[in-house]
Parts: C-alpha cells; structure tokens; sequence
C-alpha cells in the first residue's frame, strides 16, 4: 500500500473540516472545565461540610470513571430521563466535567499554596471576603496554576476522539467515514496524526513559555 | 572474499528471486493449505441479525457465518473464528490481513467489488426504514430524507444504507453514522434520528427485539434495489474464493443452502438467481 498525495488532497476539506470540531469542542470543554472546577474547588474548600462531602464525593466519582463510560451515559442514558442532548453538546460536557474535576485539584492546590500569613494578613488589614479573594489571594494562586491547566487542556485536546463514540463529527470520526468508504487508512489515519501532533506542539511551545514566564513571577 | 562466496551469494540471490517469482503462482493454493493447517478461517462479521450474530455464550451464528463455516468445513477448514468489525473497516482489515475473508452481508456494489474477490451471492434483501409510529415524516425512501431538511438518517458507517443516503442527496450532517443497531434503536427512540436504516431482515429483527409499539417499519424502502452479499476476499486470493464458490455451487445445488439460510428469513432463490457478475456490474 502506498502514499497516494492526490488522495490526500481530496480528503484534505473532509478531515479540516472535522479538525474544527475537535478545535470546537477542546475550546468549549476547556471553558466547561474551568468553570465547574473553580466551582467544585470553592464547594470544596469553603461550604459548609456536608455539601464539601457530597462534592468531594462527586468529584472523586467523575475522576475514578472513564470518560468514554461518562460519554455513553451522557448521550445515550440521560435521555430516558428526558434530557436529550445534541451530540456535540454531549461531548463538551462530558469533556468538561471529566477535565473539572481535575482543574479542581490544581484550583485547590494553588489556593492552598497560598502561605497562611497571607490570610492573617488581610484580615489584620480588614479587608472584606471578596477583597481578600480578588486582591490577595487569587492574584498569587493562579500563576503557578497555569501550567498545570494548560497541560490538562492539551491532555483533553488528545481526549477529543473519544467524542466519536457517540457521533460527533470531529477529526477522528471524519477520518474514518473517509476510510470507510475508500478502504484505505493510511492517509487518513496519518493526517489525523499529523494534525494533532502539529497542533500539540504549538500548544507546547505556548505551554513552555507560560512556564518561563510564570515561573518568573514567582522568583520575584 | 573469496571467488566461491561471490559464486555461492549469487546463486543464493538467484535461488531467492526464483523463489519470491514463483510465490505468487503457489501463494493461492498455499493460502487454503495454510487455513487448513491452522485449522479455522478467521472472518469479519458484525453482530447484525440475522446476518450475522453473536450469541451471549460467545457462539458466532447468523446466516452469513453459517455458511461460511459449512463450506469451509467441505473444503478441509475444520472451523471459523470471528471478530466484529464495523461495515467500514472490513475491506481495509481485510487488506491488511486481520481476517481471511468478510461474511457479514457486506453487499455487492461496484467499488466494493473492485476492492475485493466476492464469491457468487449469498445473502439478498432489500433496505429499510425503522421510524417513529406513523411515520411523522411521511418517509419512503433516502430521496424523501434528502429533501425534508428537519430529517435525520441514521445507518451504520461504511454500510450501504450510508452510502444510498448520501447517493440520494442527503448531506452529511444529516446522516448520522451509529455505531451498532441497538445504540440506533436508542438513538430513534430518543428522537436523535427520524429513520434508521437497515436492510429489512436486519431492521425487523432488531424491532421484534425491541418490542416497542411506538416503532415501525418502512420496508421495502422504495427506489433501493435488493442487493445481495457474497463471502469477501483479499485480491490475490482468488483461487481460495474459487475453491469456496465450487463448495457453495454444490451447496445451492443439494438444497443445503436453503436449509441453513431459509430459517433465518433469507430467500435461497434470490442468491441463486443472480451472480456476481450481473451485481457487480450494476449501478
């Protein structure tokens, strides 16, 4: 079996086209992740203790499944309790909430970081919850976490063909309908891998430099 | 380096390219002895009754894999050994040598024929619909999906009701590839398509399982012909297709043929009226 460019030039539209849906639901599930992991690290930390149980338990559950398992469940079981949801939403969701749970644990992690004396210190100065939150501690806690979440947000992107299990479009599933019906795999499958490695590395090099930037302020 | 062993390498070399030469002329007949010598064929199938069906207890069944075995036992392959595939990696798994041959009501057209050797017909039916009770969208062929922009089709990826829809018009965001007939049986009852489409044996098997008064049956779906399947295998193997279409010829002729398919719903008389040619050939 041999390399056919012609071949690759016409599947080339197809598999960007999927490539966007991938790019799509990376974009969306990060920002689905970002916010139900601030959140579920606020519940964590801060709520009083039965709900920061229920959450830690939540949160414990979602990281101790596969996300192709939480998939199928969002697509195909919810449902039969009358949630039906589009595929690609399905996805992001599903993509969020499993990568949530992670962002908690860095969110907690670059709180908790946070020397204590910072908290004495705001309260010595009378500053009001909110102040303390805004001005003194999220300003310190969230550089350091910035890699950690930039690593996770590529670990999702290379999570994305798992979408194709339940009928998303995305670059994997384009890939093989393309092969399905011209029998062959070497093109496609290449391209996909070309694409993501391509897409990794230029997310590798951001990540690199956000590293040296933030590490940087640190030192200081 | 001595005289000799450029003489000896030489005359290896030419030994080796003899050989590699005169491998393809032997490689067919080589190719059954080796099945024979392991034993079993390994075939693609897909777990859709009653094409093809995998029991609980692992047992492989259905038309298809029925037939395939019995010929292969009377030519000397004492069983076969499955694996499930989806439609569209049969062909390429093929090429790479994952199975021996497809029985899986991988359906005869054109560019599947130019892919692989087919032995002559086995399996024929025609497509269908399951759709919602009273079928909402007025739904009787790919040409209706086409045109309606609200509906959606769902079919199995790299199977022939994916590519009649598409053929009619449909665009590509309106058929949905679904993994296998349970998950389209869900995915229609949730409403997530409007028709699902198999052939007719497939899809009223599927809704007798399912036993849900809400699902009905569009069938035949009209302006689809009747396609039929034959056992699929790689170029290059055509003298072990060979020798399995001599096996199957006498198998039609005894009436063994109509014994193991007819109970499965099959018509003996639809694969023995036609041929691989006549169907490859067709539009």
């Amino acid at each position: 079996m041999e390399w056919d460019w012609n071949f690759v030039w016409q599947i080339m539209p197809t598999l960007i086209d999927g490539l966007k849906i991938t790019i799509l639901a990376t974009v969306l599930g990060a920002a689905v992740a970002a916010v139900v992991g601030l959140l579920f690290a606020i519940l964590r930390m801060t709520a009083p203790k039965p709900i920061a149980r229920v959450t830690s338990f939540i949160v414990e559950f979602i990281r101790g499944t596969p996300l192709l398992v939480q998939l199928y469940f969002i697509f195909y079981v919810l449902p039969d309790i009358g949630i039906r949801l589009p595929a690609l939403l399905a996805g992001v969701i599903g993509l969020g909430l499993h990568y949530g749970t992670y962002a908690a644990e860095v969110y907690r992690a670059g709180i908790e970081n946070v020397p204590r004396g910072q908290w004495e210190a705001a309260k010595a100065t009378n500053l009001t919850g909110r102040q303390t939150w805004i001005h003194v501690i999220l300003p310190q806690a969230i550089p350091p976490m910035i890699p950690a979440l930039a690593n996770y947000l590529i670990a999702m992107f290379k999570e994305t063909p798992l979408l194709s299990a339940i009928t998303v479009l995305e670059l994997m599933n384009q890939a093989k309908s393309v092969a399905n019906s011209s029998y062959r795999y070497i093109e496609p499958m290449t391209l996909v891998g070309v694409f993501f490695l391509v897409m990794s590395l230029i997310s590798v090099v951001f990540l690199r430099w956000l590293e040296e930037r933030y590490a940087r302020m640190e030192e200081r | 380096m001595s005289i000799r062993t450029i003489l000896t390498m030489a005359a290896g070399a030419t030994a080796l390219m003899a050989a590699i030469a005169a491998t393809p002329a032997f490689a067919d007949d080589a190719k059954l002895e080796e099945l024979k010598a392991q034993g079993f064929a390994r075939v693609a199938i897909a777990n859709e009754p009653p094409f093809t069906a995998v029991a609980a207890d692992g047992k492989v069944s259905g038309a298809a894999p029925d037939v395939a075995r019995e010929v292969f036992k009377r030519l000397g392959v004492a069983d076969i050994v499955a694996s499930i595939s989806e439609y569209g990696a049969m062909i390429p798994g093929l090429q790479a040598g994952r199975h021996d041959v497809i029985t899986a009501g991988l359906f005869m057209k054109p560019e599947r024929c130019a892919a692989v050797a087919y032995s002559e017909p086995i399996l024929c039916d025609a497509e269908a619909f399951a759709l919602k009770k009273g079928n909402p969208l007025k739904l009787k062929s790919y040409k209706d999906i086409a045109d309606n922009p609200d509906a959606k089709i769902g079919a199995p990826g790299g199977g022939t009701e994916e590519k009649l829809a598409l053929e009619a018009g449909v665009p590509r965001d309106r058929v949905i590839v679904v993994p296998d007939g349970q998950s389209g049986l869900k995915m229609l009852q949730d409403g997530r398509i409007d028709a699902y489409s198999l052939p007719v044996l497939s899809i009223n098997d599927l809704v007798a399982k399912a036993n849900d008064p809400e699902i009905e049956v569009v069938a035949p779906v009209e302006g689809a012909p009747v396609y039929c399947d034959g056992a699929a295998f790689r170029k290059g193997d055509e003298a072990l297709r060979d020798a399995f279409d001599v096996e199957l010829a006498k198998l039609k002729e005894s009436g063994e043929f109509a014994k193991i398919i007819e109970p499965y719903g099959f018509s003996a008389k639809a694969a023995m009226s036609t041929s691989r040619d006549k169907l490859c050939a067709a539009k």
